[in-house]
Parts: C-alpha cells; structure tokens; sequence
C-alpha cells in the first residue's frame, strides 16, 4: 500500500491516458494490493523457478529412470518396479562404495576441521608478513583437483612413488597405496585435505577476528593461557562456524568424484573397488555399462544416504547450538 | 500509481524472461529430433562449408587437414580432440543418446564399434563402390551391420609383433638377432612361456613381461567368441565352455604369474618402469611401439621381433563415422573417404606410425620401406605388413565386451599388480561383476 501513496514520477504520457488512469482508481488499487502480496515471491521466484528447472526436475525424473529399465542409448524400457532398488542393495559393489564413501568423508573432513581451526589460531596471532602467510594457505585450493590428483597419483604410486621411496630409505616397507583399501582411502583424503584446509582456515580465521578482544584480554587478566584461551573462548565462539564448515564438507565429502576417478589411469576405483565411491559407482553404472535405470537407482540411494547424514547433522548441530547459547550466557555473567 | 503498474509490468517481463530460458533450455532436446530430417540436402561442391572432426589421442591428420583444404577452397575442418578416449566414448554416446549431432564426422576405438552399431541408425551409410575393397574383412565387418549397411570408414590398425630387450636376452643366454627371437617366439602360447621360464631360470633380475593382463589382450583377441555367442549376443563367459576361462586358467597360473613383472599396464609404475629393466619382451602392436621411445627415449636396445605366439592378431584401431543428422553429411563423406583413402592413410603411418588398415596401404612401398632408428634399425613397416597379412578374424564383440573385458582386467590386477587376491577368488568377484551387467 504504501508505494500507491507515492506521487508517481512524472513521464511524457498523454493528457487523455491520465484520464483514463484517473477512472480506473479501483483497478490500480488492486494492482498495488497485488504488488504487496506477491512482489516478494515474485523478487525471490527466479531461485525457485531455476531450482525447479534443474534442481526438482532432474531430482522427481531421476526417481522415473529408477523404476524402469533404462539403456543410456536405447532409452527407456520396460517398468520394472523397485528391481532396480532390490539388485543393487544385493550388489556387493554397493556396498563397497558406500563403506568407502563414508570412509573417506571421516578421513578427509574431520583432520581437515580440525587442521583448519589450529592453522586460524595461528594465523590468528600477530605474525609478521600476515596477508602473505594468509594467502599461502589458500594457495591449494586455486590448484584445479585434476591436477592435484595427477601430482599426488605419482606421488603415491606403489613402486616408484617418492612417499614409498622415503619409506623404503627409512627401512619400511613399502605401502599399497593404490592396492589396500585404507592406504587407498588415506591417499585420497590427503588430495582433499590439501584442497580444503586452506579454505575453511580463512573461514575459521574470519570469525575468530570478528571476536571481541576484550574477551581475551579479560581471560589474561584471570591468567588463562593460550591454550586454555583457544578452548573456553575461541571455539565456543565458532561453534556457528564450525557447525558451517562441518555441513558444507559433509556434502562435499559424501560427493567426492575427481580424486578417486583420476587416483589411477582408469578411473574405475581400483581392480577390487578399493576406493570406487558412490558418485563414482553412478557414473560406472551409467556409462560404462549404460544402465541408467540402476544409475539412478544409486543416485536416490545416495540421496537418501546424504538425508540420513544431514538428519544427524542437524540434530547434533541443535544440541551445540543450544549449548553454545548457555555457554555464552555464562560467559557473559562472567565478563559483566 | 503508475510506477506500481511498471513495476509490475517489469516483473511480469522479468518472469517471461525465465520462462523463455527454460523453454530455451527444453527446446534444445526438442532440436535432437530436427537434424534427422533435413539431412538428405547434400552440400554443392563450391558451398562454404565447415566440417567438425572429432578426434582422441593422435589421428596425424594435421597436414591432410591443410591439404584437404588447399585442395576444396569452400570446407573449412575444425579438429575437435577429446582429451582421453574415455572421454570420447562419452561425447560420442552422448550425442546418440540425446539424438544431437556435434560434430561431423566421430573418430571411434574398435572397442566402442559394437555399441555404435548397436545405434547404427544415428550413422550415415557410407557404403560405396570406391571403398568396398579397401579394408580386409575382418577390419570391415567391425564397422558393418547385421543387413550390411556400412557406418564406419577404418583408420587405423594394430597388428601385434613382440617387442624385446636385446640385452636382457643377451644376459639370460638366448639369442638376440632378430630373425632368430622371431623363430624363437613363433609358435604357441605354451612355447612363449618356455622360454620364458629359461629367461627366468637364468635370474637377470627383470621379468619376462610387464603383466598378464596385456598378454590377455593379445591372447582374448585371437578367440572367437570370447565373452558372447555370436548368434543370440548371450553372454557366455561364465558358462562350463567358457572361452575367456583357459586363458584366465593359464594366465593366472603360478608359472605364468612368476614371470610377470606386476605391472599394471598404463599406471604410473608401469610407465616409470620403463626407464629400468623390468621386463624382457611385451605384446607390441604399432602403436605400442610409439609408447615404448616415448617412455624411455634413452634406452636403446629394444628391438621388433617378426612373430605373435598363438597367431597373427590385432589390436586396436580405429573408425571414422558420419552421423546421419549432420548438415553436411555428403561433404563429410567426401572428407572421411578422403582421410582413409590409403594414400593418405600411407602417409600417415610414415609421419606418425599409425599402421593402416587399408589393405593396399600394408603392402604400399613408403610403408614397408620404414624402418625405426629407435628400434635398432628395425624394418618395422615390414614387419608389421608381415603382421597384417595372415590376420583373418576379429573376436566377436556383443553389446557386454566393454565392461565385461573391465571387469576381466579388474580380475587380472587383483592377482597380478595388487595381490588381493588368488585366482579363484579373483575369478568369483568376476562372475559377480559379470552377473550385475545383466
């Protein structure tokens, strides 16, 4: 309503249009109710019409794929039912991948956080060269994740890799990176972790400048160090960030595709699926053996898999949240 | 009052716009369908045209390209390569399966012909009187459908030699003159392993060849009918007669397997290993022979041996297609019947060692007068004519051979590079990867 109460800007209109407007009074009333119900969907509509375009559609179809026999080249097939479903949970190679798409989110995400939150409280300190130390972190992740996997494939390969090379001098014996199923997994988390530290430092540094220094100064006042000030005033005052990060890496590790596809030169997941991972399984499904049918049913699977995690997520993200706020609260009684 | 009404209006536009984007998006699959109409009108010779050639890994048709377009003023070629031919596989079924034409003509691996003709309606029939004999059968019928429509004009060939190292040969005691290793070589699979048991016996410290898993190559490729009967495409190679199985049986046995160098072929270790000596002799088809001076320019003593154990064989390949769709679909056909005319495909084999399949190409004297400095002074243009001319056959390929000749190597690596597991265990995953196609 309240934009019909602002004069209108004047424009080169026609004297006998203004009469006109100047009869229509109910109609344009009407228009400037609309404008208020439905301007803000409307501002906001292009996410939802997009999201629908190519989020929803391909989400809903996907899930028609999965019910029917589905060649990549032939097209679409008979109905089968949930067959596609019942073949691949029997399917011991799905279980592989999703042992080894789980195993490799636990080791990428957790070391990364918490790599990430010791390298911020360092940057955080009074270094000199700052920007230079805090831009060198970052620098991995401009490096594209084809290219980290080339690197590290070599580094890691079996015989003439220079970490089992090292190894060997040090009077170990070598390790099956690409043929054991932990090395393997170890081997790719490292790739990520080189990617995504760096990245989530930044973040974790940007929130621990935006705590107030009078909270630091108060506890050195109390006489904690700075361990103890890292414990009971920096991470409780990220925990909103932390919570961030682990979510965002959650999504990202349970899709991971690039560093196990390019770990060797056939991007199949190793001879014994070692570290063939879910997103990995879809496209092997999909174009190599052209069934889209059962790809799609391990999309939805991995879908619903993604839910389960967020779910937990999100339930472990309350009960931090809501003790982080009590936490604050004491906090704040203390430093009144 | 008037402003509410161009706000309005503004979002209203703002919302049509969206519309539009997204039916432009769906509109895109509606133009698959189009193509395959309009595509009888033939190009007149003097038209510009620009034709689109996708390509992978290396076809050497630069200089033909400049050629070609010296000669046909009005075509214009853009040479559109994949990185990997993994990579090229998918564009290629890609644009099968959503029925758009990206390119003008599609280079394709033999390994992919089978899927293609599976979709052979999407190809253009270049059947003609100029190239009906121009390819031995067995490289034709590859490119030929059931009713004999021809969809793909040969490249390239990979007619298989063995490659050795003088002088690991020379240390364990045989003889290393090359007519005398092609004798030595000649003959059954049993015989190769012979001699490579004395190779052993004699501890040069390296191995009799990189991995069982390349031998099986060269050995699948000299049956029949590997994985599926050639009359219902049925796949038959978990069955009691199962062809692939003595192979795997043989191939997986403790004596093989102690001369094997476990190197997975084409990983990291395998083309680092080249630059030591690791293994004496491997399955060398032309351009195989490429990949060996690439990997270890310094080392001089690998040399060409005129002789396959189990019999004359190929490996690899190549095809150029036209999709039926395309808007120049007859300039293309001119261009590709061109580009594997054997006079071309002569001078490619010269510049960058890509052995013709072109029957008239093998016999051609710039091809059999080659010989390679790398190896030694070998004739390889010879020996590699002498390599294609007895081949008679090509496995049959059904709509499984890809992933189930993956799944076979998968099996292979799991015994020989990785040691996860023994030959029967790795011969059950196998079967379970196999039983999953269907």
């Amino acid at each position: 309503m309240t934009s019909t109460r602002t004069p209108a800007a004047p424009g080169p209109t026609a004297s006998d249009e203004r009469d006109r407007q100047q009869r229509r009074v109910g109609f344009s009333q009407k228009l400037g109710r609309w404008d208020v119900k439905l301007s803000p969907y409307l501002y906001i509509s292009p996410f939802f019409i997009l999201f629908v375009v190519v989020g929803l559609f391909p989400l809903l179809y996907t899930g028609v794929v999965s019910v029917h026999q589905w060649d990549l080249l032939k097209g679409k097939g008979d109905f089968v039912g949930f067959e596609n479903f019942s073949t691949v949970l029997q399917a011991p190679i799905f279980w592989k991948s999703v042992r080894n798409t789980i195993s490799i989110f636990l080791l990428s995400s957790i070391p990364q956080v918490i790599l990430a939150l010791v390298i911020a409280a360092l940057l955080d300190a009074n270094l000199r060269a700052k920007t230079f130390w805090r831009m060198g972190v970052l620098v991995p992740y401009v490096v594209a994740p084809v290219a980290v996997s080339l690197i590290f494939g070599q580094m890691f390969a079996d015989q003439s890799g220079i970490i089992n090379q090292i190894l060997r001098n040090l009077g170990f014996t070598g390790i099956g990176w690409h043929s054991e199923v932990l090395p393997s997994h170890i081997a790719i988390a490292s790739m990520v972790n080189f990617r995504w530290t760096g990245y989530n430092t930044l973040i974790f540094l940007a929130a621990m400048q935006a705590i107030p220094r009078d909270l630091y100064e108060a506890a050195l006042i109390d006489g904690a160090n700075r361990v103890r000030q890292f414990f009971s005033i920096t991470i409780p005052m990220l925990r909103p960030t932390i919570i961030f990060v682990i979510i965002t890496s959650t999504i990202g590790g349970l899709q991971i595709f690039d560093e196990p596809r390019m770990f060797d030169q056939f991007g199949r997941g190793g001879a014994d699926q070692q570290y063939l991972t879910v997103t990995n399984y879809i496209y092997q499904l999909g174009w190599t053996n052209k069934n889209f049918g059962r790809a799609a049913a391990v999309a939805w699977l991995l879908f619903l898999l993604i839910l389960a995690i967020s779910v937990v997520n999100y339930l472990i993200t309350r009960r931090i949240a809501s003790e982080g706020g009590a936490k604050q609260k004491k906090r704040k009684k203390v430093s009144a | 009052m008037r402003k509410t009404t161009r706000k309005f209006l503004a979002v209203t536009a703002g919302v049509a716009s969206i519309a539009l984007l997204a039916s432009a998006c769906s509109s895109d699959s509606g133009d698959g369908d189009k193509p395959s109409g309009s595509s009888s009108a033939s190009a007149p010779s003097d038209e510009k045209v620009t034709l689109k050639v996708a390509t992978f890994n290396e076809f050497g048709y630069a200089d033909l390209y400049e050629e070609y377009m010296k000669l046909h003023p009005n075509v214009t070629i853009v040479n559109d390569k994949a990185d990997t031919s993994d990579n090229a596989r998918a564009a290629v079924q890609n644009s099968i399966a959503t029925n758009t034409v990206v390119d003008d003509i599609v280079a394709a691996d033999s390994d992919w012909m089978p899927e293609l003709i599976a979709s052979s309606d999407f190809f253009a029939d270049l059947g003609s009187d100029t190239v009906k004999d121009r390819w031995p059968a067995w490289k034709s019928q590859l490119s030929t459908t059931a009713d004999g429509k021809l969809i793909g004009y040969g490249t390239d060939s990979g007619p298989e030699a063995v490659c050795y190292r003088k002088d690991l040969f020379k240390k364990a005691g045989l003889p290393t003159d090359r007519a005398e290793v092609s004798k030595l070589l000649e003959g059954s699979w049993d015989n190769y392993f012979t001699q490579g048991q004395k190779f052993m016996d004699a501890k040069t410290g390296a191995a009799w060849f990189d991995s069982i898993g390349a031998l099986s190559q060269g050995m699948i490729n000299q049956l029949e009918a590997p994985f599926e009967d050639p009359s219902t495409d049925e796949i038959t190679v978990l069955g009691a007669d199962s062809k692939a199985k003595p192979v795997y049986d043989l191939l997986t046995s403790d004596k093989v397997l102690g001369q094997s160098a476990h190197l997975g072929q084409w990983s990291q270790d395998w083309t680092d290993a080249f630059k030591g000596d690791k293994w004496a002799t491997m399955l060398c088809p032309p351009w195989m022979t490429q990949i060996i001076a690439g990997n270890a320019p310094d080392q001089t003593e690998w040399d060409v041996a005129d002789a396959l154990p189990g019999g004359a064989s190929n490996w690899g390949g190549s095809f150029l297609l036209v999709p039926e769709g395309g808007k120049n679909v007859e300039a293309a056909k001119q261009l590709a019947d061109w580009l594997t005319d054997p006079k071309q495909a002569a001078a490619v084999f010269v510049k960058y060692g890509n052995f013709p399949s072109q029957t008239a190409a093998t016999t051609d004297p710039s091809v059999t007068g080659k010989t390679d400095a790398y190896f030694g002074g070998a004739p390889t243009g010879q020996i590699f004519s002498n390599r294609f001319a007895p081949i008679e056959k090509q496995p049959y390929r059904g709509s499984h051979y890809f992933p189930i000749n993956q799944a076979l190597s998968d099996a292979y690596t799991r015994v020989d590079v990785d040691k996860t597991d023994d030959s029967a265990s790795s011969w059950k995953k196998f079967e379970q990867a196999v039983k999953d196609l269907s």
